[in-house]
């Protein structure tokens, strides 16, 4: 059979000493930068573009990719332990996972991440090895109005995920959209809303915005509290989740896989979506409908299954179409230029070597992972013991250093400083922030994908619903604000945040 | 008219303050039609929306009761915001160390219990550990030193 071949191919690449050796590397510093916050996979992997020269493709590849799944698994330990997302796509896990930490259950919530993260991982490693032909057949068939209605309806489950009022929701994620458009705008080369300030012309950076309001906000927010709020005291304890525990999480790591599979590939999606996703379903559909927000362990397990198995099917519009899903996909088509090799469909059947020695490392990383990860959540026990009043100074250093180095510009300091402020005042006017992050990624996408829908329809706006796939997606969209709107609905959806 | 609900009527106020700077910054840019976006084209819809939505909040706050407004505790804020300000102004001229000073101390000082002699070790380790993390381990180029 193809497939089994191809695999074997890939193993025969990925499985030469110097390969292991460059996988082990990748998500060794993929766990670190993941666990340490204000630096994600986009940085390291720009630190280390230029060296991957160095190195054969495959051998730069893998190195790189190590560190991006290697993030997700390292990024839902702080985003448990300490509440701030050390990928933005730990953001969810921080709501369910920090609850169960302070309960003292931080031990299986570490465990559970871990544990659905490896079995996203292989799952969404094989579904790339069956299906990336006929998946990039479909991406390839979807467009500017498909993928615009595909934001519209990730935004508006981003809105459900939101605690409080449903209006202050959606005005967060407008406001992100819009937060999102300023600097150098691709089509007219126009500087918006950088007011005369060149610290703006590329934009606002993601990491000054998202370690303002999760790093600096909410430490301000916990100092007022006078207890150490936000991180726990308690013991870590048994790191293996209990048999209720594993039999509660079965059906939501196998939902939030597959979701996360299906919502990697499309670009725009990947992991950060895929999280958002699987905690909006899982809310909905698990049973009995626990204390979702307050520490249910299948709002850790389904987003940080699903986060995994996003981060890894958005290798797919990279590999198949050369299309990048996230920054750090954009990276990767990076480091394939400067070997020489261009992006694009080819890849696949020019060097199949290059292609499937990637996926099998992939399956090869995520085992490294779990046997790096349980063993090393003993070492964060430590990072536990420490007050309060000692830890929170080493986040503002790290964000601020962070910060600092993604570009190497002091100016990013003040435009965290600033979000800082902006933060502490939502937090206090129940504003939730993670629709804002949200709006702040999708808003530049939307932009560019509304204006070529409309460019084709020559301004028609009924392209959105003439389109099938398109359709369908605003029609869930209206549906879940419709649910939500309805009077008898929002009553019990207050209730169940409320709890 | 009175304002039953404050947390819901200053949301809708800020949400108008971004919706009003977004749109009067927007009208320098060109609009074009919608079958050939401008520049301003998105932004302005986005802000005219953010306007609505914040209307919406304010309308409902004089109409329905809602939460009191919580209390701000401004001075741990504000060291903490001034802290990240001078690493930002200090980290190129002045180098990491000194710029680490400067920020731990004053992080440490926006805390209630205040321990000078805690808050020094507790600076000397970042030093190290930041130096040792950032600049040796990751190769970031930051000036460890002044650059004179």
């Amino acid at each position: 059979m193809d497939v089994i071949s191809n695999l074997g191919l890939g193993f025969t690449v990925a499985l030469t000493l110097q390969n292991i050796a460059y996988c082990f590397i990748g998500v060794l510093l993929g766990t670190i930068i993941g666990v340490l916050p204000g630096i994600g996979p986009v940085t390291t992997v720009a630190v280390l573009l230029p060296i991957s020269f160095t190195m054969q493709p495959e051998s730069a590849l893998i190195l790189l990719a190590g560190i991006y799944y290697g993030a997700q698994y390292g990024g839902s330990t702080t985003a448990i332990l300490v509440n701030i997302p050390g990928e933005a796509s730990s953001v969810v896990t921080t709501i369910d996972g920090h609850q169960m930490a302070l309960q003292g259950r931080a031990g299986p919530a570490l465990g559970i991440a871990a544990l659905g993260s490896f079995f996203a991982g292989s799952m969404a490693t094989l579904l790339i090895a069956l299906a990336a032909p006929p998946l990039a057949a479909i991406a390839l068939q979807f467009g500017p109005a498909e993928y615009f209605s595909l934001m519209v309806c990730g935004l508006i489950a981003a809105v459900v995920l939101a605690r409080g009022s449903l209006v202050k929701a959606i005005a967060m994620v407008v406001l992100g959209l819009l937060l999102g458009l300023v600097g150098s705008d691709v089509n007219s080369g126009i500087r918006r809303f950088s007011f005369g300030m060149t610290g703006l012309a590329d934009g606002i950076e993601f990491v000054a915005l998202s370690m303002a309001i999760y790093g600096i906000a909410e430490v301000v927010y916990n100092l007022e509290k006078q207890r150490a709020a936000s991180v726990v005291s308690a013991a870590v304890g048994r790191v293996w989740p209990s048999l209720a525990d594993l039999r509660i999480c079965t059906g939501a790591i196998l939902r939030g896989t597959s979701l996360g599979a299906i919502l990697g590939v499309l670009p725009g999606g990947g992991a950060l979506l895929a999280a958002f996703a699987a905690y909006t379903l899982e809310k909905n559909v698990a049973r009995p409908p626990r204390r979702f927000g307050h520490g249910d362990i299948r709002g850790v397990a389904a987003p940080e299954s699903a986060n995994n198995a996003g981060a890894q099917t958005s290798f797919i519009p990279m590999l198949t179409l050369g299309i990048p899903g996230n920054p750090t996909m954009a990276m990767m088509i990076g480091a394939l230029m400067i070997h020489g090799i261009a992006p694009g469909p080819r890849v696949m059947t020019d060097r199949p070597g290059l292609f499937w020695g990637l996926i099998a490392s992939m399956w090869l990383g995520n085992l490294m992972l779990v046997v790096l990860n349980l063993p090393m959540v003993g070492v964060w026990v430590r990072l536990l013991r420490v007050p309060y009043r000692l830890l929170y100074p080493a986040i503002i250093v790290f964000c601020c250093i962070g910060v600092y180095a993604i570009n190497s510009k002091p100016f990013d300091a003040f435009v965290m400083a600033f979000f800082a402020v902006f933060g502490y005042v939502a937090i206090k006017l129940d504003c939730e922030p993670a629709p804002l992050i949200l709006g702040f990624v999708l808003g530049p996408m939307m932009e560019e994908n509304l204006r070529r829908a409309l460019l084709i329809s020559r301004g028609d706006p009924m392209v959105f619903v003439e389109e099938p796939i398109s359709l369908a997606f605003l029609l869930v969209a209206a549906g879940l604000l419709l649910v939500l709107a309805a009077p008898a609905i929002r009553v019990r959806r207050e209730e169940a945040l409320k709890e | 008219m009175r304002i039953r609900a404050p947390k819901d009527f200053w949301s809708g106020v800020m949400f108008c303050g971004f919706a009003v700077v977004g749109i009067l910054a927007a009208r320098g840019y060109s609009l074009g039609s919608a079958g050939k976006m401008g520049p301003g084209y998105f932004p302005l819809l986005l802000g005219l929306v953010l306007a609505g939505l914040g209307a919406i909040l304010i309308a409902r706050s004089i109409a329905v009761d809602g939460e009191p407004l919580a209390r701000f505790h401004l001075p741990p804020l504000a060291v903490v915001v001034v802290a990240v300000c001078l690493f930002g102004a200090m980290i190129e001229p002045l180098g990491l160390v000194l710029s680490l000073a400067v920020l731990t101390l004053l992080s440490a000082a926006a805390g209630p219990p205040f321990r000078p002699l805690e808050a020094i070790a507790l600076t000397a380790a970042l030093i190290v550990l930041s130096v040792g993390i950032f600049v040796y381990a990751l190769g970031l180029p930051i000036n460890v030193w002044p650059s004179l």
